[in-house]
Parts: structure tokens; sequence; C-alpha cells
């Protein structure tokens, strides 16, 4: 009987918090993780992101003023996109190629044969809302490491952000499973940060490449990270182990549910896939750390007009 | 004598604050979560009395529509002290310990209201919520009865209750939300005691409790605080004094 009662709650909870993302999806855009392939790689078709397409199509175009508004918009989106693809190209060491290669293969079958399809199945039973609310949990438990990471990159104000999020989240959230702290109320964004970005952000180059089983692509720097992650990560300290793994398992088919498509997506568009995710992977964590430099540098945003017209490749070692 | 207070009524088992009549969720449909605490005071009768005291914390979401209607679900924790229950008159019993006293349990609550406005100002709604421990409360005491020792575990399982309340609300132009009414509860729970001393009193024993009085008043007010929060203080009168307060956030 008690089983039979907790089951019952627990659906109640979890349609509740599935309402929410359902009034967020229709009214607001909520901030989520993008993926390397979403943050580095343009359409393959036009090379224009694809959100920006969006943004110059809902133009009206009723009147001559307003056809001349549009036109006056595409040329800004020109300039803007003409200054995107001027990206700045980041290489990295990669003298384990070979074994690399291996492991990427691996990873590669792995995804294909064993967590796509699982995901899939999962994606099929449980609607995205629920699998969102699966997600912010397990973000709002990562809190430690974005915390440390904030104050160990003299980001006080993220730290504070980070704090009052994780509280936020977890009293009025649902345990997490809800992100009210992103709402436009609040506005208390995710420091989408780590060690191996802090490390970066010192002036630690991120060394040679390298490919981990299950884990994926990876830098020296970012692993020597790695153990520092998985000590702030709370999961870490389920016991037995056998249920941490279970509960890993579930963590990562959840977030894949949620992305299905874009590894294939990259994988397709590159003639040597192993090249495309190692170049990503540089490119994406090079972003991040310059990113992460710019706000510690300065409180104010960078702008456009900023940057350097033409931006000079830069190997990072 | 430890057995004889078996018998007694349990009364009322209200878990969380009623809240406001009217659901503060956005008019379009919307979601609204909150965190609360209840000093929850209380009686059994049968002969003697014995106070009931239980701290309650849960986290509560909500979703509401139209200002007219709300569904909730509550899940949360609660301990449990029974002053003196286990307090013996005879002189030939000793008990180690007098109160029960019993850790953090887990409930879930679920729930639903309606409202009807009269004007700009007052409207009427009611309520209707239903409370389940996940969990027993248990306790254990030791009892000499005629030099014999006996260790004894008394459990409250399966405690459940259900309320029904209807209310007037009245807003004030400041944005708070006054609110009052009676209420009507039902409270079940099956109460054991076990000591493994088969053949003696004390052996094995089940009951089924329930609460004696029906009815009670509760009152309160609901003030806006900044970005989205809320602040819901609120009273229960059931033959003791309960209060609570909550924070609650529209999203």
């Amino acid at each position: 009987m008690k089983s039979y009662f907790s089951i019952v709650f627990l659906i109640v909870v979890l349609l509740t918090a599935g309402f929410a993302h359902g009034q967020e999806s229709a009214s607001t855009t909520t901030p989520r993780d993008v993926s390397v392939s979403q943050q580095v790689a343009p359409s393959p078709e036009t090379g224009v992101d694809p959100t920006a397409i969006d943004q110059s199509q809902a133009s009206p175009h009723d009147t001559v003023e307003t056809i001349n508004e549009e036109y006056k918009e595409d040329e800004i989106l020109e300039e803007y996109v003409a200054g995107n693809l001027k990206e700045e190209k980041v290489e990295i060491a990669d003298p384990l190629e070979p074994v690399n290669r291996v492991v990427h293969g691996f990873n590669d079958k792995l995804y294909f044969w064993a967590l796509k399809p699982v995901a899939q199945g999962y994606k099929t039973v449980l609607p995205e809302p629920a699998r969102l609310s699966v997600k912010n949990f397990f973000s709002n438990l990562a809190f430690p490491a974005r915390f440390l990471s904030c104050l160990l990159q003299a980001d006080f104000s993220g730290a504070a952000m980070e704090t009052g999020r994780f509280a936020i989240n977890t009293l009025w959230g649902i345990g997490g499973l809800l992100d009210p702290s992103s709402g436009k109320e609040l506005n208390l964004q995710k420091q989408d940060t780590d060690l191996g970005q802090t490390l970066g952000v010192w002036g630690v180059g991120q060394g040679f490449y390298i490919v981990w089983p299950f884990f994926g692509p990876s830098s020296a720097r970012d692993t020597a990270t790695l153990v520092g992650d998985y000590f702030l990560y709370p999961v870490s300290y389920i016991n037995p182990w056998y249920d941490w793994l279970a509960v890993r398992t579930y963590e990562e088919v959840n977030a894949t549910s949620l992305r299905i498509g874009d590894y294939e997506a990259l994988k397709d568009a590159a003639i040597d896939p192993y090249v495309a995710f190692r170049d990503a992977y540089a490119q994406y964590r090079y972003k991040k750390i310059k990113a992460r430099k710019a706000k510690g540098s300065s409180s104010a945003p960078v702008t456009r007009q900023e940057q350097p017209a033409a931006p000079v490749p830069e190997r990072e070692n | 004598m430890v057995l004889s207070v078996l018998a007694i009524s349990l009364r009322a088992e209200a878990s969380g604050l009623f809240g406001p009549l009217q659901t503060v969720s956005r008019e379009q449909g919307g979601l609204n979560t909150a965190i609360g605490y209840l000093y929850h005071e209380d009686t059994y009768k049968n002969g003697e009395s014995y106070k009931i005291k239980q701290n309650e914390i849960y986290s509560q979401a909500a979703y509401g529509a139209k200002n007219i209607w709300e569904v909730y679900a509550r899940i949360g924790v609660s301990n449990m002290k029974i002053a003196g229950i286990f307090a013996s008159s005879d002189h030939f019993v000793e008990t180690s310990q007098d109160d029960f006293e019993a850790d953090w349990k887990f409930f879930g609550t679920l729930g639903a209201k309606a409202f009807y406005p009269i004007n700009e100002m007052f409207g009427v709604g009611a309520f209707l919520q239903g409370t389940y421990y996940f969990s027993d409360f248990s306790d254990h005491v030791a009892i000499t009865s005629g030099g014999v020792p006996v260790r004894t575990e008394m459990k409250f399982e399966n405690l459940r209750d259900a309320v029904f309340g209807v209310g007037l609300q009245a807003k004030l132009p400041c944005g708070t939300n006054l609110y009052a009414g009676p209420y009507l509860y039902y409270s079940e729970a099956d109460l054991s005691l076990f000591s493994g001393l088969y053949g003696t009193e004390y052996a094995e024993k089940h009951y089924t409790v329930k609460n004696k009085s029906l009815a009670g008043g509760f009152a309160g007010a609901e003030i806006p605080l900044i970005k989205g929060f809320r602040l819901n203080l609120e009273g229960q009168f059931a033959d003791r004094f309960s209060a609570g307060a909550a924070i609650s956030y529209t999203y």
C-alpha cells in the first residue's frame, strides 16, 4: 500500500513539474546547455546559425518601409555572419592519435549500439518536460563544482549567483527539478564553468588531446580536473558502486535523449569525424575559457565592435 | 498503565498550511511552488489527555488557472512527540520514558481548491486535501511490570487524513489576502504495540485509532513579497493552536 501511494505521489509531482516546463516552452526561452556540435558547427548547408535565419524570416514585409527595414536587418545579419565565419582557429596537439582513434571508434559504437537506442526508447516513454526536469535536477546537484570554479576564478558575482540559484531551485524548484532562477523575474543564469576552465583562465594550456572511453573528448588539462569534478559531484558519493553506476547511466541516458541528432549531424557533415570532433572540442573549450576570461577582466559584456576585425589563428598548447 | 492509552482517540492530523483559498498561479494557468513549516499541536483524549506536537516541513507544487482553481501536491517530513503517553499511574509499573518521540518521517499531500469571487474584494472558496505518511512513527519503551522487564515498540502506521474546508477571503488594497473559515477533518492510523514476548499481554496488539473531534477553524494572511515571492502566515485551531508559515513562488 505504501509503495502504491509513493508511486502515485511521484507521478503527480513529475506531472506537476511537467506543467511548469510546458509553460516555459510556450512563453519564454529556457536557457539550455548547448552541446559541442551546436556551439561550433554552423548549419552544414548555409554556414549560418539557424536561429539567426529564423529571426530574419520573422521580419514583417507588408509595406515598403518594412521591406527596407528588413534589408537593413539582413545587412546587419550578413555582417554578423561574416564576422562569425572569421572564427579563430584553435588547434590541439594530438600525439596519442592512433589510440584516440580506437577509443573514438569504441565510443562511436557505444553511442549507436547502446546509448542511442536506450535513449530513444526512454524518449518515447517520458515526455520532454519531465526529461528537462531530470536534467535540471542533476544540473542543480552539480552546483559545488560551478561554485568553487567561480571562486577560484575570482568571479564572486558568479559564485553568489550560483549560490542563489542553488538555494532557490532547491527550495522552490522542488529539489532542483524546476529552474525558477532562470525566469525573467529572478534572472539568475547558470554559470557554465568547471575546474578545467578554471585552469584555463589561470593560463594553463590545454596540452594534448585525449579521448576517454565512455567520457569522450578531453585534454590533458581537462583530464586533470576530472578527479576534482568527481569529488565535487554529490552523485559520486552514492553507495554501493552499482547504485552510483545506475544513477550516472540514467543521467547520461536522460541527457542523450535531449540531444539525439546533434552527434549524428556533426559526424555526417565531417569528412573525418575524428578530426572534426577534435577540432570542435578544442574550439569549444577555447571559446568557453575566453568568455570566462572576458567576464573576469570586465563586468561589461564584450560587444561585437570590440572584437578584432581579423582574428589571428592561434594554437593553444 | 501503558496499554490502557492505546484505546485513545486520535485527533487532528492536518499536514501543512491550508493556504489562501484563491490560487496564486497566473490567470492563464501556471505553476506555483512553496516551502512551508507548521508547528502542530493537538490532544489525544481517552479519560486522560495527551498532548501531541509535530514539526512539519514541506515542499509544495501547485498548478492553478483562471484565479479560481488549483491542484497541489506536497512532500514533507514531520516528527512527532506525544507527551506522557508512556507514563504509568500504576506504582507496580515503571517505564523508561514518559513521552513517545519519533524522528522525521516522510508524508505526502494531494489537494484541490476552488474559488468563487463575489466582487473585487471578497470571495468564497473551498478546499479538499488528503495526507498520507509513507513511514511509520515508532518509539521504544522499557516497561517493568511486577519486576519483569519488557522492551516494547509502539508504532503509528499508515497515518492518513482528509480535510475539507470552506472560507471567506478578502483582498486588501496592498495586495494582501486575508482568509478564514471552518474545516472538517477525518484522521486514522493503525497503532501497534509489539514486544515479541508471546504469551504475555505485551506480545502484540493492534488498534485502529480515529479522530474524535471533526471540526476546527483556520485563519491566515498572504502577503506579497518581491520578485514573485509571497509569504503565507496561518493559524489553525482544533483543541489546541497550530501555526505556520510558507513562502511561495509564482512561475
